[in-house]
């Protein structure tokens, strides 16, 4: 297509705007990186000696070190239980009808709207009022009702997007109901399936407002660590921390774009 | 024939979900309605005192400051997340796409805390910018970005870009290009091409990003907590003292079910106001 | 090949030779009735057409036999037993489905094993039977693949040999040819009809393609607006529609207004114009004499004649169309009671050439046309 040198120019504007907004969200991602590395504790511009000092005592730290343990078992739990919840339920919304099926669908969604405070603060005082200690059960369940409506959205589509012409043929070439879930629809359904259980991993895992809430000093998970690292001290071994966060999220998602299609779970992909 | 056959077991967990938060909600609700008694974990009798007290200026003030920051985070969001959504979808090049794909989602699964503390090393005054301006000779004296307004929105409109951009990118992605390309056969300039049409059309998408973004920045805390200091104050915050530092869970409730319900008016009046446009979402 | 072959003729003989019977079956879908007490039996071994336009109720007929949902009145029997309450995966039935539903997370082997394995048969006889049933659709060799690396054709004949190879009671067929081009889809039709013959595997087909009603049934059952409204042979459904519907529906038709002129034993005599054209006299019994009817005539079935033949009536060539096999000639006439009437002649016939403008005559033989009552 032929183009003027106003569509140039326009497009000159564009790039550079889009290169500008890139630049805003890549920012605190690079100066973090160069805190991490810079071998002083106070923070400085340029850095003048570089060193790695910073890394090994993040790992050393002992309330990261547990940290990062209690997150991983709450994530587990808890995306695993969204997961097989979330799917059977997006299941039954999809094929079945039932009573207060609206009214169930809405209350499970409203964690998408309702601010996580409050379902903190809930947690919270819900499991003081039955008497419920604060241990795991608490955290994992708050963060099930929290990362429940991702689960549930992702299976959903993915169920809409499944031909129901596969089930029927399975149906008459002789299969009962729980052999057609199980050798055709839960098979077709593994890509959404697997999307939505990484979602709901990596939401957990970075959840903070409510676990700030429901969390004891005892299963405190990482980012409840971070936020009280970054109350008490100012050294970069936080910044290191980061950085080996960032690292791995960002790994996830290149990994998730090239197995899942990010686009695709996204719903952004051009539709011509 | 039982066309239901796996009803009960399927829904059974989430029905279990659905009464937990439930029930949780109705804590909250319910501890809104107690008195608090000093030195107690346990709420007293029943009140509409909190409620009352929930008038205060101090208070009134945080729900006002609150407003406000959702609201100039959203449009900020809205105005820098447009284009990035606009090259995301458009760009032709796989590669190009991908890298934009992950630099604009990476953040989104970063967490609070640790974009938060990044930004605090970017704004404070021994930080980044102030470090460069000073060396370059701008500035004598660090800019004070930490603890004001500015610097918090800042840091929330960082912390919603990339919901905002899915959004955006979502809606702009389902309009058929066909449209661009019959108005510019009919001699609109590349200008007139986007006002009249792509943007029009990608209303929906608008709409759903700037509720999202309400409702998200409305939930944050950390970012307010730490950037704001205590100078900028959210209703998060306010409940997080009440809860932490005084105890006083009831009135730390009572802020929760007057947020909740702010919530639920500001989000119906944009859907309300969004109504008209309902019939673009149809193809 | 004789294994399945040999099971098919054992349950067959041991019927009362109707393999599907539908009684008065009833199915509304909310406020809208799909289907108002439509009876039909299937004999063992026969191929079935249901053909209808679309929204007629021959899907959701198909979709009862297979147990998809459940009839709101009637019964379905099949082999003779009552299946209301027998969920799909007890019917022991075969399906086709429009867009084959292959499973795409299988191989060709495996979407065929299915319903062996489902029915616990050692792996040895599945793996017997597979191969088998393979060579009958003729894609012997292709065991390995996976359905997306198959073209149209094989994939449609791998959900056939999944359908078959259970050995069903009967098998459905959704329009399975709909997503083929038009060259494939015949060949494949004749392709399905002779492993049905062979099979003589009873068969319930829908489609609201008329053509390819005709030419593979044994008897189609024309339906509309949840009835059924002819069932018959091929010919019968074609030669002798039984009512307006039909006659349009099934093939070309032309309509030539006329009024009933005189009943002649079997036949009754219909006035064109000046012409006499004796047609079947079922439709018209108890009609009265002089009342306006619609002609309805094959445009194969009209020939053209000398103007002055006795019980010709008269025309104008508009135009003449070379359609290779075929000429069509499209004539303006007083009689006809849409634009142009449409004569397809073939042979000889169409060796003649027609100006524009020439006059014609036109004949229709005995039994040639039917003939309604204006509504």
């Amino acid at each position: 297509m032929p183009r003027s040198t106003y569509q140039r120019l326009l497009g000159f504007v564009g790039k550079l705007a889009v290169l500008l907004i890139l630049g805003f969200l890549v920012l605190p991602v690079a100066v973090v990186t160069i805190a991490a590395f810079n071998d002083r504790a106070i923070l400085s511009f340029p850095p003048q000696a570089w060193s790695l000092r910073w890394f090994a005592k993040a790992i050393a730290y002992q309330d990261f070190r547990d940290g990062f343990r209690n997150g991983l078992v709450v994530t587990v739990w808890a995306s695993t239980i969204a997961l097989m919840v979330g799917a059977m339920f997006a299941y039954a919304l999809d094929r079945y009808r039932f009573r207060f099926k609206k009214g169930i669908e809405g209350i499970l969604l409203s964690p998408l709207v309702i601010p996580h405070f409050t379902v903190g603060l809930g947690f919270l005082i819900l499991a003081a009022q039955v008497g419920w200690t604060r241990g795991y059960a608490v955290v994992v369940f708050c963060h099930v009702v929290l990362v429940l409506p991702f689960v549930i959205r992702s299976v959903y589509v993915s169920l809409r997007n499944l031909d129901q012409s596969y089930e029927l043929a399975a149906a008459s070439l002789g299969a009962p109901p729980s052999r057609v879930l199980l050798t055709v629809t839960l098979p077709l359904l593994l890509p959404g399936l697997v999307s939505g259980w990484l979602f709901a991993a990596i939401l957990s895992f970075n959840e903070f407002t409510a676990s700030l809430f429901v969390t004891a000093q005892r299963t405190q998970t990482l980012p409840v660590a971070m936020y009280n690292y970054v109350r008490e001290y100012a050294d970069p071994s936080m910044a290191a921390l980061s950085v080996m966060y960032i690292v791995g999220t960002a790994v996830l998602i290149v990994f998730a774009n090239a197995f899942l299609g990010l686009g695709k779970v996204l719903n952004i992909e051009q539709s011509r | 024939m039982n066309a239901q056959p796996f009803l009960r077991p399927f829904t059974a967990p989430a029905v279990l979900c659905t009464v937990g938060l439930v029930a949780a909600m109705a804590a909250v609700l319910q501890f809104s309605l107690r008195a608090y008694v000093p030195g107690s974990l346990e709420p007293g009798g029943f009140t509409l005192a909190n409620f009352s007290d929930l008038l205060k200026p101090l208070y009134a003030k945080v729900f006002l400051d609150t407003v406000w920051i959702c609201f100039l985070t959203a449009i900020c969001t809205l105005f820098v997340g447009y284009p990035l959504a606009f090259a995301l979808v458009r760009t032709q090049n796989a590669i190009l796409k991908s890298i934009l794909l992950v630099i604009v989602v990476t953040p989104l699964f970063l967490g609070e805390v640790v974009r938060t503390y990044s930004w605090i090393i970017v704004l404070g005054n021994n930080g980044f910018i102030n470090s460069v301006l000073m060396n370059l000779g701008i500035v004598r004296q660090p800019i004070q970005f930490m603890f004001t307004t500015f610097g918090v929105v800042v840091a929330l409109v960082h912390v919603t870009m990339p919901v905002m951009v899915v959004m955006l990118a979502a809606g702009l992605s389902h309009i058929d290009r066909d449209y661009q390309k019959a108005a510019e056969s009919l001699g609109a300039g590349p200008v007139r091409t986007f006002l009249t049409i792509t943007l029009p059309l990608s209303m929906p998408g608008v709409v759903a990003g700037v509720t999202t973004a309400f409702a998200w920045t409305f939930s944050a805390f950390a970012t307010p907590q730490l950037i704001g200091g205590g100078k900028v104050n959210m209703i998060s915050n306010l409940v997080y003292q009440l809860g932490f530092a005084s105890f006083n869970f009831p009135f730390a409730a009572s802020l929760c079910v007057a947020g909740l319900a702010l919530t639920i008016v500001v989000l119906t009046v944009l859907r309300l106001a969004a109504r008209p446009l309902d019939d673009l979402k149809a193809h | 090949m004789n294994n399945l072959a040999d099971s098919r003729n054992g349950t067959a003989s041991s019927g009362d030779d109707i393999a599907v019977r539908f009684d008065a079956v009833t199915k509304r879908f909310g406020d809208a009735t799909a289907l108002r007490e439509v009876s039909l039996s299937v004999r063992s071994g026969e191929f079935m057409t249901l053909l209808g336009p679309s929204g007629c109720g021959k899907t959701t007929l198909l979709n009862l036999a297979a147990g998809f949902f459940s009839p709101d009145g009637g019964e379905i029997r099949i082999d003779g037993a009552r299946v209301n309450d027998v969920p799909t995966y007890r019917r022991e039935i075969g399906m086709m489905f429009q867009n084959y539903a292959l499973f795409p997370h299988m191989s060709v082997a495996e979407n065929i094993a299915y319903g062996l394995k489902v029915r616990h048969i050692a792996k040895k006889e599945r793996d017997r039977r597979v191969e088998e049933v393979l060579a009958l659709v003729r894609l012997a060799g292709m065991a390995g693949r996976k359905p997306r690396q198959l073209s149209g054709g094989q994939q449609q004949r791998v959900a056939l040999a999944r359908a078959l190879v259970i050995s069903p009671k009967v098998l459905l067929l959704d329009e399975p040819f709909s997503a083929l081009d038009k060259n494939l889809r015949a060949s494949m039709q004749v392709e399905l009809r002779e492993i049905q013959r062979k099979l003589k595997v009873t068969t319930i087909f829908v489609t609201h393609d008329q053509g390819e009603a005709l030419s593979l049934s044994d008897r189609v059952a024309v339906m509309s607006d949840g009835r059924i409204r002819q069932l018959g042979t091929p010919e019968e459904i074609y030669r002798r529609p039984c009512d307006r519907f039909v006659a349009s529906f099934v093939g070309d038709a032309n309509v030539l207004r006329g009024r009933l002129d005189g009943f002649d034993g079997a036949h009754s005599t219909v006035a064109v114009g000046t012409a006499r054209v004796k047609v079947p006299e079922a439709p018209l019994r108890g009609v009265a004499l002089s009342t306006p009817v619609d002609l309805f005539v094959r445009p194969e079935q009209l020939k053209i004649a000398e103007i002055c033949a006795p019980s010709a009536f008269g025309g104008r060539v508009a135009a003449q169309v070379y359609q290779g096999g075929h000429v069509d000639l499209y004539i303006e006439c007083a009689q006809s009671a849409s634009d142009r009437l449409l004569v397809r002649s073939a042979g000889q016939d169409a060796m003649t050439r027609w100006p524009v403008g020439a006059e014609v005559g036109m004949i229709i033989g005995i039994d040639d046309a039917v003939a309604f009552p204006v509504p």
